[in-house]
């Protein structure tokens, strides 16, 4: 298999772009990482779109396709992937893997959702769809349901507090605050947070991502064609490891509701492939569409010990100029969550800090990780990225 | 309270004894198409649980409502709901299976029962 590098990124900012087509978001990120990496279109031999919910709440399909063409793309292979909210992290280890297998030389990612402009029950039946609704749909779970679910056990197990919470929602909120892509940052209390609406106990409002539109995109290549720094463009930045991995998707599935399962057996074959350790991370997005995931999704990646998520938060260890820092870009928390573009928009932060080049930099950061997570755990995928120089 | 505790029907494999929701037509397990229904005792232990406030729309009406996850005592872990007369309950509780609709499974103490 060939090593593969990133040598283009593009994004739209996060939020609300009301009256833009979905399509239009794509192309402008897409287009934006094409003429960043200087890669002639011709030499694009497939595109991958990450996407969840374009026919529900837009009634377009075939979307690779439709954004493919304004792109005046050859005649590729487009194909949009699908995995609820790691559709995105999908898409990104599909094109690796086109590359990685000869297939290509060169493949584009893009991951775009829009869900503002549809009314908030819309939205929710749509996103709901990516439950087993055979098994938990019928007991009138949601979403932020399976969070109050695993939150309550996190604190009954370790004595997770609403303080240490309180924590991730603030640091993450705080980081959006200097990041231009991002939806709502914010300089929030334990108060207010306390105060904010109760959604799932014990979610409150500001424990949720909000809904949001956007695009990113990336331009891979296989690293021999990767030129160290090409006519003053930025150095290329090398995935040292991509994976994804299945978990339940039922609640009942899960054997310890504290973890999801897809997390932590993707997060050790990606070390494996690296040859690298929880150790070695400098910084990580990772997958908070709602704060106690942060907390749980730290600990399943080994980057924090078992138990210890909320008292790390709560230290300030996870913050910037901590031991490992997580969601710099404020996360799904705070930049925003449009489903289908959060992983690859993930990757787009990591590799801005791996170049030196974020409003949030991580000092000296040679290692990054990226982690999405779709529906109840059942679709994970990991990234390991290395900075060049 | 007249609630009184049911059973719940799953199927058992009947090559590999395996015991799997209704919603199955071969067995995780062996992959034999041969299931057998059979009911298994609605008694168990709450493993966690949440109080739904901001429901879908189909559920807005009946909002707040508790979603639990049990550990049957015939081994399955299932979702439910918590009946809205059971007082709030402490994880590791004892409760049994009041009402079944399809794969709506309500459930409440067993102190419930006389």
């Amino acid at each position: 298999m060939r090593e593969v590098s990133i040598v283009g990124i593009g994004s739209t900012s996060f939020g609300r772009h009301a009256g833009t087509p979905i399509e239009h978001l794509g192309v402008q990120a897409a287009a934006q990482a094409l003429i960043e990496s200087g890669i002639d279109r011709e030499q694009i031999g497939a595109l991958y779109l990450g996407n969840f919910i374009s026919g529900p709440l837009n009634g377009k399909e075939v979307l690779a396709g439709l954004i493919a063409d304004q792109l005046g793309l050859p005649n590729i292979p487009c194909t949009k992937v699908e995995g609820a909210c790691a559709s995105g992290g999908i898409a990104f280890r599909h094109a690796v893997l086109a590359i990685a297998s000869g297939q290509c030389d060169a493949a584009l990612v893009i991951g775009v959702e829009t869900m503002t402009h549809a009314p908030t029950a819309q939205t929710t039946a749509a996103l709901n769809c990516a439950m087993d609704n055979e098994h938990d749909g019928p007991s009138g779970l949601t979403f932020p349901g399976l969070f109050g679910l695993a939150w309550r056990m996190h604190a009954q197990r370790y004595g997770t507090s609403r303080e240490q919470v309180s924590a991730v929602v603030r640091k993450n909120k705080r980081n959006g605050l200097h990041n231009p892509l991002a939806q709502m940052g914010a300089d929030l209390t334990d108060e207010q947070i306390a105060a904010s609406a109760a959604i799932c106990d014990p979610l409150q409002l500001y424990d949720c991502c909000p809904a949001s539109d956007g695009a990113a995109a990336l331009v891979l290549v296989a690293r021999e064609r990767a030129s160290a720094s090409a006519g003053g463009r930025p150095l290329p930045v090398d995935v040292l490891a991509s994976v994804q991995t299945r978990g339940s998707a039922r609640i009942a599935g899960h054997a310890d509701l504290c973890s999801f399962s897809a997390t932590v057996s993707a997060a050790q074959q990606a070390y494996a492939q690296a040859g690298l350790s929880a150790r070695d991370v400098d910084l990580v997005e990772l997958h908070d569409c709602f704060s106690i995931a942060e907390i749980i999704d730290s600990e399943d990646l080994g980057l924090v010990p078992r138990g210890a998520g909320g008292r790390w938060a709560h230290e300030g260890r996870t913050d910037l100029g901590g031991t490992v820092v997580i969601n710099a870009s404020g996360g799904l928390l705070a930049k925003g969550h449009p489903v289908g573009a959060t992983g690859v928009a993930q990757i787009h932060e990591v590799v801005r800090q791996l170049r030196g080049d974020h409003p949030n930099p991580v000092r000296n950061a040679r290692i990054g990780m990226t982690h999405n997570l779709g529906g109840t755990g059942v679709a994970c995928t990991v990234s390991l990225l290395g900075a060049r120089g | 309270m007249t609630d009184a505790s049911c059973t719940l029907p799953m199927l058992r494999c009947a090559e590999c004894g395996r015991l799997d929701s209704r919603q199955r037509v071969i067995c995780t397990s062996c992959l034999s198409s041969r299931l057998l229904e059979q009911a298994v005792s609605g008694e168990g232990r709450l493993v966690t649980l949440t109080t739904i406030r901001r429901a879908p729309t189909a559920w807005r009406d009946r909002a707040p409502y508790r979603v639990v996850v049990v550990d049957l005592d015939a081994g399955p872990r299932v979702t439910g709901r918590l009946s809205p007369n059971a007082p709030e309950p402490t994880l590791g509780d004892r409760l049994q299976l009041l009402q079944v609709e399809g794969q709506d499974l309500v459930f409440g103490p067993e102190t419930l029962i006389d």
